[in-house]
């Protein structure tokens, strides 16, 4: 299989849907020159009325797809910043997620709410936020964080052919992946977790840069501790059954997201494991997450992100070794 | 273009029509029938009838809140059964009893709205987004508060909507208070169409009591629109009857409306202001007025019959109703 970065996944998936279906267009701002690379050299394909520059109007874009939507365009509207969503929160999570709902099902919204999310960029708490248990939180959203090139493309094709809105968060941390990625066409269904790597001791449950995290300490440690590396890669819907029949083999269970911990979706997942395989854990599960304050920027920020070694420490508490 | 005497009577009936359905549901909130809230549109149903009335079957419009916006959907086509069902909650509501007073219809160009004010702005500039890439001369017509007008997705979407000369008609019931605040204490100037300048679209106050002022500024705007030129911002002078919501108090800030305010605009009753000038110019006569009436009255004892012996949604949908397939 041939190798191409994270970015250019999305690019591709941007592009071959933009060619399959000519209602799907992309706004937001700077699309035009693609501030992170997923939408860059689009323009000069499809052109600007389909690859729409915007002025600083989150509210106005958000709102803008939720409209188009359901007079029947496939918008995304490109957010840049994950944190810049807060700021079109009423169109995102009064309008958008509830709309279909509270009109009794008679409207569609088949959009894509985009952007880039994460921390390790050193850049400050309202450039940083992996604001994904929020929108995991929201009934009426989907929501898809994709880990590798394979998963940014095929997650992205089906998130812009899905009826309802879509949250899609690639990470910036992830920018600079390379992965397999087929030269022939693909989706990436949603609802459907992906073990990254297997493994007999330990269940580590991660998401976007967090997946790479786990993966690296997974072969650190290895020759010490065995660990299984399971990717939701979609947090709605989740696929808990594929959680945890992992946990039901290992037994332990240690979950890895890089939000704010408090009300985190680890703590979501790790209660529904308890729900529904708490005979199988043979230690408390325990969660990885960014500690309960703002993301500081420069220096400060490796204090309040998760970091290796607090994968390694809450290895170490559900196996009772000592590993470091 | 002058109105031909069947249209004439056809804006009066529905004027008659959406003041009719909205007594309904005053009505029956009192009686506990309708289990949602509601803020009734009495003294302002002009707006919605004359904005709404001579569009064509594909334009968009977001109706207002004032009514629930039944003088907006009546006037493009829709029938009082699903307003009055879904405030009854049933399952033939225009929101399939979901919401308790949304309402969508999308074959009339009536795709729904949403229960936070200001939300009108970014979402008709979708539509006007979507009818201008369709390219097929649809129009938005979108409704909004004086209240509304102090929410910054107005600025939002009013630029973008002029940069990119959207096919939007932004129409502002100014009924001089947002819930209990007076406009003059939430903004500094005389007329809200004054912010259409800084948009460079044209900005027009209107009678909002009188149905053909609406309706001829509307159908101006509207003509722009189809032909490209952009948005228009129209401001309609009203005022509201009732108070905000059905069993509050009618006060502005903390004290009660000036009864004279009051009866003062209750004097422009839109309804009788049409009635009195279509008798006097023979358009209608005496024995027509009592038609119309008896019509609307048997239509609305239709429609809350229907409503009354609809059936109440089915739970087991609300799982379905989660996500589209």
């Amino acid at each position: 299989m041939r190798e191409i970065g994270y970015i250019q996944a999305m690019n591709e998936a941007l592009a071959e849907e933009m060619e399959r279906d000519e209602t799907v267009f992309v706004i937001g701002e700077d699309v035009q020159a693609g501030v992170f690379g997923p939408t860059r050299g689009l323009v000069q394909k499809f052109g600007p009325e389909r690859i729409m520059d915007t002025p600083l109007s989150e509210t106005a874009v958000a709102g803008a797809c939720v409209g188009a939507a359901m007079a029947g365009y496939r918008p995304i509207a490109d957010f840049m910043f994950a944190d810049f969503m807060f700021i079109a929160a009423n169109e995102i999570i009064n309008n958008a997620a509830k709309w279909h709902f509270i009109h009794g099902g008679k409207v569609n919204l088949p959009l894509v709410f985009f952007a880039c999310v994460g921390g390790f960029a050193r850049v400050g708490p309202e450039h940083s936020q992996c604001p994904e248990s929020i929108y995991m939180h929201t009934p009426g959203l989907k929501l898809v964080l994709p880990a590798t090139p394979y998963d940014a493309k095929g997650l992205l094709k089906t998130a812009i052919r899905d009826n309802n809105p879509v949250v899609y968060f690639y990470h910036k941390r992830l920018l600079g992946l390379v992965g397999g990625v087929p030269e022939e066409e693909y989706t990436v269904p949603f609802g459907v977790a992906d073990v990254k790597r297997e493994g007999a001791d330990v269940t580590v449950v991660a998401t976007a840069y967090m997946v790479k995290l786990a993966l690296d300490v997974a072969k650190e440690l290895e020759g010490k501790v065995s660990l299984e590396v399971v990717d939701p890669r979609t947090l709605e819907p989740l696929d808990i059954e594929t959680i945890v029949s992992s946990v039901k083999k290992t037994g332990r269970v240690v979950i890895v997201d890089e939000d704010t911990r408090r009300c985190s979706v680890s703590a979501e997942i790790g209660m529904q494991i308890m729900e529904k395989a708490f005979d199988s854990l043979d230690a408390p599960i325990q969660r990885v997450g960014a500690r309960n304050m703002p993301i500081a920027g420069a220096f400060m920020e490796q204090y309040v992100l998760p970091q290796p070694r607090d994968i390694v420490a809450a290895i170490e508490v559900v196996t009772g070794k000592r590993l470091a | 273009m002058a109105l031909s005497k069947e249209q004439l009577i056809k804006l009066y009936t529905n004027l008659v029509r959406a003041r009719k359905a909205d007594e309904v549901c005053v009505k029956g909130l009192h009686e506990g029938k309708v289990v949602c809230f509601f803020h009734s549109g009495q003294g302002e149903e002009a707006v919605g009838v004359g904005g709404c009335t001579f569009l064509r079957k594909d334009d968009y419009i977001y109706a207002q809140h004032r009514g629930h916006g039944i003088a907006h959907t009546l006037g493009k086509g829709a029938s009082p059964k699903g307003f009055i069902a879904e405030h009854y909650g049933k399952a033939t509501g225009a929101a399939g009893g979901i919401a308790g007073f949304h309402a969508a219809e999308p074959e009339l160009g009536i795709l729904g709205g949403a229960g936070t004010i200001g939300s009108t702005f970014p979402v008709a500039l979708g539509w006007g987004l979507a009818a201008k890439k369709r390219g097929k001369g649809q129009v938005v017509v979108a409704f909004f508060g004086d209240g509304a007008s102090n929410r910054g997705t107005l600025h939002e979407a009013m630029n973008l909507a002029a940069l990119w000369k959207l096919p939007i008609v932004w129409v502002c019931h100014n009924n001089l208070y947002a819930q209990w605040m007076p406009i003059k204490d939430a903004y500094s100037r005389e007329d809200i169409a004054d912010l259409a300048a800084g948009y460079g679209m044209p900005g027009v106050v209107v009678d909002g009591q009188d149905v053909i002022a609406v309706h001829e500024a509307v159908q101006a705007a509207v003509g722009r629109a189809r032909a490209g030129e952009g948005p228009s911002l129209i401001e309609c002078k009203t005022y509201r009857f009732r108070a905000h919501n059905e069993g509050s108090r009618d006060i502005a800030h903390a004290d009660p409306r000036p009864p004279e305010e009051i009866e003062a605009w209750k004097k422009r009753d839109p309804i009788k202001l049409f009635q009195e000038r279509l008798l006097e110019q023979g358009v209608l006569t005496g024995e027509d007025v009592e038609r119309i009436d008896g019509e609307a009255t048997a239509e609305m004892e239709e429609a809350e019959r229907f409503a009354m012996g609809s059936p109440l949604p089915d739970p087991s949908v609300l799982e379905k109703l989660l996500y589209a397939d």
